[in-house]
């Protein structure tokens, strides 16, 4: 009995040993990279109908509009070739680039790009799946290489919105884009296996420059708590979304590129409900945040304060004064709430998504600053899906902690959800003169005004103390050492065609 | 033959009734799969034209009534997330989880019956002893902490193995099985530890017994009586254990397919459920549950064959 016992344990053995043997190969080879990501595609294929970020993150690699972003924040043309304004600001000429191909090898003709500007716009049947493309009256074809779009009302933004993931120009033959990617991007999507990944190809007839590595694999990642041994044993080359304390645990077989989230982190409080329909009430919470208080603690000390609904990466707009706005202060928090009938504080419900731990870390400091003006705050985790339809979409909560993120590089993407009547408004938040600057922003033809217009509105959400602005978090990227050139976006973006192999 | 066909009949009520409640408790959780689909770019009128799109205004038990239909014909519908059907994407995940689940569950049985055997053999030994308690911390310990020590000593240490690294079934069979080698044991040692407990006290409380003595007066050696008349005995409560046992594999895989990175039903599960892509998850449920009827009804004939004594 004994020796058979050992003889089986031996047989066992010998098995692992061999096969682990002959598994590991494949290290070193830097035509391939694979990158992890917390969550599969599962909204759409289609870059129309794609809404979550991580999606739109992804297919960016496989979708090019008429225009796209650049790293700095502007836009820089690509299935067109230039565009002109006409003086009124209600007419866009786009010559189309010479050359462009899908990926089924297909040229890009006008035909195409109206069709899916048309698909986008709403004219089909469907809403606007960007709401500036509202304004668009007609696409025109001119002829086989001009395309023109007229607006109903003038728009100096729209170049920005067309760069979107949410505006790529697909092929009018494929009929079943939810399913099968085509694009004119860089990479051409080659397969994909529901939660386990997505693969890529560089796509050799790619107008532009070329993509360094051949092969990628985004690799969905779920599990937070294997991420770093998986990066370490070398089953993941990149994560983009990661935090101080996993970089830290890392080893030196990888480059850490320090950028930030490009999100608006606030406590968003509901403007219609007690007690924060009171002016005073908000402020009095703006003042009892410490901002800084709650980087420290709860992210090493990484992030950016900020005081207002703009991101820093948004140069043009964003006002770093408005940060000091609401300098952490007790005494003048408790002040606030004495005159507003608060005297002895109030308790409230802090409902935030558990799926998102930097929030949930974020809170948990807040209530115990909280306490100290008498505010007694208590934390609600609700699962993401239940945050959407309940906070989200019914607008039932009191308040809650998330980052909104900028849809297009336009500040009007980051503005728009406080204005009165928008979808978007989860906060409630009604103002008047807000609605109508907004209006005055979107519609003139003068850059340096609309600009001025943005900023008011800024200035606005920070006086009437819309939320607590907190953060842009700040956000970490892993690369293996055997590849360089990670470029960051001031959107929430993947440019693998920036990676190439270290040298 | 009249005890299979009323086993089985029982089966399609139960997995009915699961499904009926499954499809229930997805009608009162807040959120459905316009809301997830449209996430934060949704304004709610883009969600109810969704909701009519995809069918979903329609009453409770017209949708139900449909999804069963269709079901019982094999046409388990479309999933709302990824647009294929769902037959398909669940026909490639089960045979990663149904590899697990027996790959573990060989290991539970080869392991842990000789293992129990030779303690209650020499239940004074120190060996014994040291078995003993190395099985009161196995058993205590969850897989999915196992399944991460495993994965730092086996992955990271000694480099047997890459985290993370599965390796698809239809690329490279080999490369899989040996991928999860690994989570089996992570799902398979406390199971062991288990079993093993089980086996030698029910060893050692036949051996008690009055036919035992009988046994030996008769002149045979302690080996006959053990594999010929006490190991027979005990086993029957060892395989009701392990019965319950692979339904609890089954479920338990869930967790640790989490843990490294297996795209296997669990994953897809919990995927399914966050994302309200009830076709998805429904079937899934639906089909775990038939499962692990299935399994209970092949330990019922087993006792069967095991103790003839056993009423159907």
């Amino acid at each position: 009995m004994k020796k058979k016992f050992a003889l089986i344990l031996l047989v066992l053995l010998t098995l692992t040993i061999v096969l682990g043997a002959c598994s590991s190969t494949g290290k070193g080879d830097s035509s391939k990279i694979t990158i992890g990501i917390a969550q599969d595609l599962e909204d759409s294929l289609d870059p129309h109908r794609a809404v979550a970020a991580g999606t739109k993150e992804v297919l960016f690699n496989v979708y090019e509009g008429l225009m796209k972003p650049a790293p700095d924040g502007s836009v820089i043309p690509a299935v067109a070739e230039k565009f002109e304004v006409s003086q009124d600001g209600k007419e866009y000429t786009f010559t189309l680039r010479e050359g462009v191909k899908f990926h089924n090898g297909d040229p890009v003709k006008a035909s195409d790009v109206k069709y899916s500007i048309e698909k986008i716009a709403g004219m089909m049947g469907d809403k606007p799946r960007i709401s500036a493309f509202s304004l668009i009256e007609a696409v025109n074809i001119e002829d086989e290489k001009t395309i023109v779009i007229k607006l109903s009302e003038p728009n100096m933004e729209l170049p920005y919105h067309l760069a979107m993931t949410n505006a790529a120009i697909i092929p009018e033959s494929n009929k079943t884009p939810d399913t099968v990617a085509i694009g004119t991007g860089p990479y051409k999507f080659v397969s994909r296996s529901p939660q386990e990944n997505i693969v890529m190809e560089s796509f050799d007839d790619y107008w532009g420059d070329k993509p360094f590595i051949k092969d990628v694999i985004f690799k969905i990642e779920a599990n937070a708590d294997t991420l770093v041994m998986d990066l370490m044993g070398g089953s993941l080359d990149m994560f983009k979304h990661m935090t101080k304390t996993q970089v830290d645990q890392l080893d030196d077989n990888f480059r850490i590129y320090e950028g930030t989230a490009n999100l608006v982190q606030a406590l968003y409080l509901n403007n219609k409900e007690k007690p924060f329909d009171d002016i005073r009430v908000r402020q009095a919470m703006c003042y009892a945040t410490d901002k800084e208080g709650v980087i420290k603690l709860a992210f090493d000390g990484k992030g950016v304060p900020i005081g207002s609904a703009v991101i820093p990466a948004f140069k043009k707009y964003y006002m770093p004064e408005l940060n000091d706005v609401y300098t952490y202060d007790v005494e003048k928090a408790k002040e606030l709430l004495k005159e507003a009938g608060y005297e002895n504080g109030f308790n409230m419900t802090i409902t935030v998504p558990s799926n998102y731990d930097p929030h949930v870390k974020t809170a948990e400091v807040l209530v115990e600053q909280y306490k100290k003006v008498g505010i007694n705050a208590k934390l609600e985790l609700v699962e993401w899906n239940s945050w959407l339809s309940d906070v989200y979409g019914d607008r039932k909560h009191q308040s809650t902690i998330v980052g909104t993120d900028p849809s297009s590089m336009t500040a009007r993407a980051m503005l728009e959800r406080y204005v009165s009547d928008s979808g978007k408004n989860f906060v409630n938040f009604s103002d008047e003169r807000y609605d109508e600057i907004f209006k005055k922003a979107i519609s003139t033809v003068d850059d340096e005004e609309s600009t001025i217009c943005y900023k008011q509105l800024e200035t606005i959400l920070t006086e009437k103390a819309a939320s607590v602005y907190i953060q842009d978090m700040a956000e970490f990227v892993a690369l293996n050492k055997k590849f360089d050139g990670y470029t960051f976006y001031p959107m929430y973006i993947i440019d693998v065609s920036k990676i190439k192999p270290a040298s | 033959m009249k005890y299979v066909i009323k086993k089985f009949i029982t089966m399609l009520i139960t997995v009915f009734f699961v499904s009926f409640f499954v499809f229930i408790a997805f009608q009162i959780i807040p959120g459905d799969p316009a809301t997830a689909m449209l996430g934060t770019e949704a304004t709610p009128d883009e969600v109810a034209a969704l909701r009519v799109k995809l069918g979903l205004d329609r009453p409770i038990l017209v949708r139900y009534g449909e999804w069963l239909i269709a079901f019982f014909f094999g046409d388990m519908g479309k999933s709302y997330s990824y647009g294929i059907s769902v037959k398909e994407m669940i026909g490639n995940k089960i045979p990663i989880t149904v590899t697990l689940t027996l790959m573990s569950f060989l290991m539970i049985v080869c392991v842990s019956i000789p293992l129990g055997i030779y303690l209650a053999e020499h239940k004074n030994s120190p060996i014994t002893r040291f078995i003993d308690g190395l099985n009161r911390v196995i058993m205590a310990v969850p897989a999915f902490f196992t399944g991460i020590m495993l994965t730092f000593i086996f992955g990271l240490v000694f480099r047997l193995f890459t985290p993370g690294g599965y390796v698809s079934y239809e690329r490279n069979l080999p490369d899989f099985l040996y991928y999860l080698l690994y989570p089996a044991i992570a799902i398979a040692l406390p199971k062991i530890a288990m079993t093993v407990k089980l086996l030698k006290s029910a060893l050692l409380n036949e051996a008690e017994l009055d036919y035992v003595r009988t046994a030996f007066s008769r002149g045979n050696t302690t080996r006959q009586v053990i594999y010929k008349h006490i190991l027979k005995n005990a086993l029957i409560p060892v395989i009701t254990f392990l019965g319950m046992t692979l339904s609890d594999i089954v479920a338990g895989s869930i967790i640790i397919e989490q843990v490294f990175s297996i795209p296997g039903i669990g994953r897809l599960l919990i995927t399914s459920i966050s994302n309200r892509d009830y076709p998805v998850a429904l079937s899934i449920i639906s089909m775990v549950a038939f499962i692990v009827i299935f399994i209970n009804f092949l330990v019922d004939l087993l006792y069967k064959y095991i103790d003839p004594r056993t009423e159907g």
